[in-house]
């Protein structure tokens, strides 16, 4: 009877052994697989980023992660190892974070089955210190990742924009496009325009991994799949031009510049203050950094050359006196009827030239060169709105230019139809144009549209196309097949006399302080008129005057004046740019001299 | 004239499945053991245990039972006394006390328990007055067992310590108690293993128990004061149950609910488990050779060369080689109560008995824990796994059979 048991109990074994090993056998032996083989991503590195003469913007490194990888089938022995303090307190130690931050990510890693950084970009100290204690401490990897680097810090950092690690909204949304947990994601600037081009195809291969999780070799069954890199770009951005604008505007707390190649729209210089460091964001930025950025009141992440939106103030007196010329109601020698005495009566009120003494008589170029309000008054009674609006829309004010950034505004260019909507068919008064033809009121533009306004002037109302990518690294084009603009039609004696006029306000009007000795310069000062504090400084321009290679917007944030406070900076990067070495340290105590006696005259005004 | 009948009598099938065993073993935890790790190279050590263990299993033959017999009582009380040291001094491993270390001896004081309970069983049961329908015959026996079984139970180690009930129950029979009788008196014991099945507080619970009595009881129509104890008996394990789970420790009704369900937990303490049904089931019919097992290699396998060796075998030797190990062990199990039947003296059956449902009990419920169809309960497989103190007592067991089948014809 005991015999008998016996033989009953191992006939079940026989039947158990026979259900797993042969029924069963297909099963198990998948799970022994995907035990042992796991898939290990291999990234690819993004695209780097070139200015226009091949210098290095943005790359990729190989940065040292520290990470902790939950396994799929997790081992008693690891999870116990890992919940123990000890454990976490050395863990925490070697990458130098706090227990608590450390428990937590664990917690999550263990709880979604996803790997998580404890230390991004680890130096050799650390890293060595993990290498020597890995086998005591299950879980720890240090795995070798591409990093977004950016050699010149803030340089340009508004135009780059940062690639930061995809987040969990953005993986659902992009699913199609294959995007993987922990792949960087460009978030603004060109970073993220050009993210097609940047992002390379990531490769993949199978490895052979113990029960601790550790790689122990490469599974051979399956070949594995190489990355591809992403593709460089070069961009029509010039160092030079760049880090002159960044140098000139280093003193101003908030404002933007823009610098535009007048021949083919390329964006040579672009720069938004207050400024951060993209780097930062490589590494993972910690909570109250971010906050402070995107909360704080200046908001660094802002790029106020093509978000920012400001009244153009005088500069728009360009687009003014063009539309003036174009359609024929003026010559450049017509003297308006009434001479500036410092003011002008309009529909029972009084408007303002910035000089209360007045200008006197003044022909149309006399008028731009000195910015007589009181001129521009009559001239905007003269061409009616929609004349201006239809002349300031072929400058492409109050449309996005299309230049090729994220988020850029199009600012806002008022006419009749704009008016009846905003007040009802026929109840707003004319007086509106008074402010519109000097740069005042409704009008808004950002800082790019300014450039991209005095540009074109420059090139005889040539359209231009503004774009940033020159090309990619591949060869392929950069975009430069996109439609252009109608552009501004007017004859070439309209032109030559805009020129004659914005050379001398450089030359003796209220933007001397733009001057460089040898080089023609022409430009237009503005002050934009701010209900909620001091005036916003801005001044436009372009040289050299017979073949301009730059043409720039300068916006300094409530500074005051465009000719004493903006006009400078767009001088000290003329300066840089066109001037040899020698005569740069020199120059600036000369012109300063100069332009000290020169914009005493104008001193209050822009 | 004695003397020349001795060799023949040696069981020559029993023996050759022990070495084939034993020569597995080794195989396998050589191959368990080369995985590079904290257990590397421990097979070296189990050599020099074997050759210890096959000498004193020469001697465990050797000398007359009678022998073994007269050392029956002292070797039980020194075997009590170690079981008492191992509370108080012993090394602990996975919150559990069950080694005694001697210098650089360390040895599990429960398996020479068993073999010493064994003898005093079948002394006490081989007693000529003794008559096991009388009630209180029935006490020194199971006296003799409980307190091993509660001290191996404190350490704890629920897996050998039921070790010690199950020798008892076939010893019993063997002895000549009833079926019946047999199968009432076991009855609280499947009282216990239904309070882990239904919840002891719930009323589907009270319902099998009592369908459960009332079936056994009108088919072995007991005498009225068997049929009062078992019912007290049952009744007290019921009500006893929901207490005693509350204390019990955590790992243990992990484990035991974790052998109901194992997938339930695949990261705790199911992995084990799960673990090693893989390592089984990825071996297919021939296995995926010596030395290859990626389960094992690659140490997803937990405690592969000891509790979970048999999973080694099943990954590396597939079905074939799961299949000759399990003939091996039902050869030598078979043959040991074929032994038992056939032997005149009444001590040296019950000795036989006793020995071979030790081993059989070790034997099956270490496979089927591997197959996860019994709880992981932490016994070694006798032959197979790791372990010198069990190596060298299963070999004394083996041994001890041999010297019952040599001297099967005296009375």
């Amino acid at each position: 009877m005991l015999a008998t048991l016996a033989l009953g109990a191992f006939a079940l074994v026989g039947l158990g052994l026979l259900r797993l090993q042969i029924a069963e056998y297909a099963r198990y032996r998948q799970l022994s697989e995907e035990n042992r083989v796991r898939l290990e991503v291999l990234r690819a590195p993004r695209g780097a980023i070139f200015d226009r003469n091949g210098e290095l913007l943005a790359d990729s490194y190989p940065a040292f992660n520290i990470m902790f990888r939950p396994m799929p089938a997790e081992s008693t022995e690891r999870v116990r190892a890992t919940a123990q303090p000890g454990w976490l307190h050395r863990v925490s130690a070697l990458v130098e974070l706090d227990p608590a931050e450390v428990r937590q990510l664990v917690r999550i890693a263990n709880t979604s089955g996803n790997s998580a950084v404890l230390r991004r970009d680890a130096p050799p100290p650390v890293l060595a210190a993990i290498e020597e204690y890995r086998g005591e401490l299950p879980g720890i990897e240090v795995v070798v990742e591409p990093l977004r680097r950016y050699p010149h810090g803030s340089l340009a950092a508004h135009l780059l924009g940062y690639a930061g690690e995809i987040n969990e909204a953005e993986l659902t949304a992009r699913a199609a496009d294959g995007y993987r947990p922990g792949d960087l994601i460009g978030r603004s600037g060109v970073e993220r325009s050009g993210e097609q081009n940047l992002r390379g195809r990531d490769g993949a291969e199978y490895v052979v991994v113990n029960a601790m999780g550790r790689r122990v070799s490469t599974y051979a069954d399956v070949e594995p799949r190489s990355p591809v890199a992403g593709r460089d770009l070069v961009l029509t951005l010039d160092l030079k031009v760049q880090q002159a604008l960044e140098e000139a505007m280093a003193g101003v707390d908030r404002g933007a510049a823009v610098a535009i190649d007048p021949r083919d729209g390329g964006i040579l210089g672009m720069l938004s203050r207050p400024v951060y460091d993209p780097n930062e964001f490589s590494h993972g930025l910690s909570q109250e950094s971010w906050l402070e950025m995107s909360r704080g009141g200046s908001n660094p992440l802002l790029n106020r050359a093509i978000q920012g939106i400001y009244p153009p103030g005088s500069t728009f007196k360009i687009v003014t006196m063009i539309t003036a010329l174009r359609n024929g109601l003026v010559r450049p020698g017509t003297h308006m009827p009434q001479p500036c005495h410092g003011s002008y009566q309009f529909g029972g009120r009084s408007f303002g030239c910035w000089k209360p003494e007045g200008h006197g008589t003044l022909d149309l170029v006399g008028a731009l060169q000195h910015s007589c309000d009181v001129y521009f008054y009559q001239l905007g009674l003269r061409v009616g709105l929609p004349r201006l609006e239809a002349t300031a829309r072929a400058f492409g004010l109050g449309e996005r230019t299309g230049v090729g950034l994220p988020q850029e505004t199009s600012g806002l260019m008022p006419g009749p139809a704009w008016y009846d909507k905003r007040w009802g068919a026929g109840r707003w008064r004319k007086g509106v144009l008074l402010n519109l033809a000097i740069g005042q009121g409704e009008i808004l533009a950002t800082p790019l549209q300014l450039a991209l306004m005095v540009a074109e002037a420059a090139g005889y109302g040539r359209a231009l196309r503004p774009h940033v990518v020159l090309r990619v690294g591949d060869g392929t084009n950069g975009g430069a097949d996109r439609p252009a603009q109608s552009g501004v039609v007017a004859d070439r004696e309209a032109w030559e006399a805009l020129h004659t006029g914005l050379e001398l306000v450089v030359e003796s009007g209220t933007g001397t302080a733009a001057r460089v000795p040898g080089v023609a310069v022409a430009g237009k000062t503005g002050t934009a008129q701010n209900p909620h504090g001091r005036d916003h400084a801005l001044f436009v321009c372009y040289a050299p005057v017979e073949h301009p290679t730059i043409a720039m917007a300068i916006v300094v944030e409530n500074s005051g004046h465009g000719g004493s406070i903006a006009a400078p900076v767009a001088g000290q990067v003329l300066r840089r740019l066109f001037l040899p070495d020698s005569l740069q340290r020199a120059a600036p105590v000369a012109v300063a001299a100069a332009a000290d006696t020169d914009t005493a005259g104008v001193a209050h005004g822009d | 004239m004695a003397t020349r009948l001795r060799l023949p009598l040696l069981d020559f099938p029993m023996l050759s499945a022990s070495g084939l065993l034993l020569l597995i073993g080794l195989a396998t935890v050589y191959s368990a053991t080369t995985v590079p790790g904290a257990h590397e190279g421990l097979w070296i050590r189990q050599l020099t245990w074997l050759m210890l263990a096959l000498g004193a299993a020469w001697v465990a033959a050797s000398l007359h039972y009678r022998a073994h017999d007269s050392l029956a009582y002292p070797l039980y009380g020194i075997s009590l006394l170690l079981l008492v040291a191992v509370l108080a001094f012993g090394t602990s491993a996975f919150g559990a006390k069950r080694w005694l270390e001697l210098g650089p001896l360390r040895f599990q004081p429960s398996e020479i328990a068993k073999v010493a309970t064994v003898f005093v069983l079948a002394r006490r049961l081989s007693h000529p007055k003794l008559d096991l329908s009388r009630f209180r015959d029935w006490f020194p026996p199971l006296l003799l067992v409980l307190v091993p079984f509660a001290l191996v139970a404190e350490e704890p180690d629920l897996g050998t310590s039921l070790s010690f009930p199950a020798i008892l129950i076939a010893m019993f029979y063997w002895a000549g108690m009833p079926a019946g009788t047999l199968i009432l008196g076991l009855s609280p014991g499947f009282t216990l293993v239904l309070s882990f099945l239904l919840n002891p507080r719930e009323l589907p619970f009270w319902l099998t128990l009592g369908l459960g009595l009332v079936v056994v009881i009108a088919l072995v129509r007991p005498r009225r004061l068997l049929l009062v104890t078992a019912l007290l008996l049952n009744l007290g394990v019921a009500f006893a149950m929901p207490i005693v789970k509350d204390r019990l420790h955590d790992y243990q009704l992990r484990r035991i609910e974790t052998f109901l369900n194992p997938d339930q937990d695949p990261h705790g303490a199911g992995y084990q488990i799960i673990q090693s049904r893989i390592a089984i089931g990825s071996g297919g019919l021939l296995g995926k050779g010596w030395l290859q097992g990626t389960q094992k290699g690659l140490s997803f396998l937990p405690m592969r060369h000891t509790d979970f060796i048999f999973a080694v075998v099943g990954e590396e030797r597939g079905l074939l080689g799961a299949l000759t190990v399990v003939i091996l062990y039902g050869l030598i199990i078979v043959r040991g109560y074929r032994l038992a039947a056939v032997t005149r003296n009444g001590f040296a059956s019950l000795l036989a008995v006793g020995l071979v449902t030790a081993f059989f009990y070790h034997v099956i419920v270490n496979i089927l824990m591997t197959i996860g169809w019994a709880p992981v309960t932490g016994l070694p497989l006798p032959l197979l796994s790791y372990g010198g103190t069990a190596l060298v007592v299963n070999c004394i067991q083996l041994g001890l059979l041999q010297n019952v089948a040599l001297r099967r014809q005296e009375y």
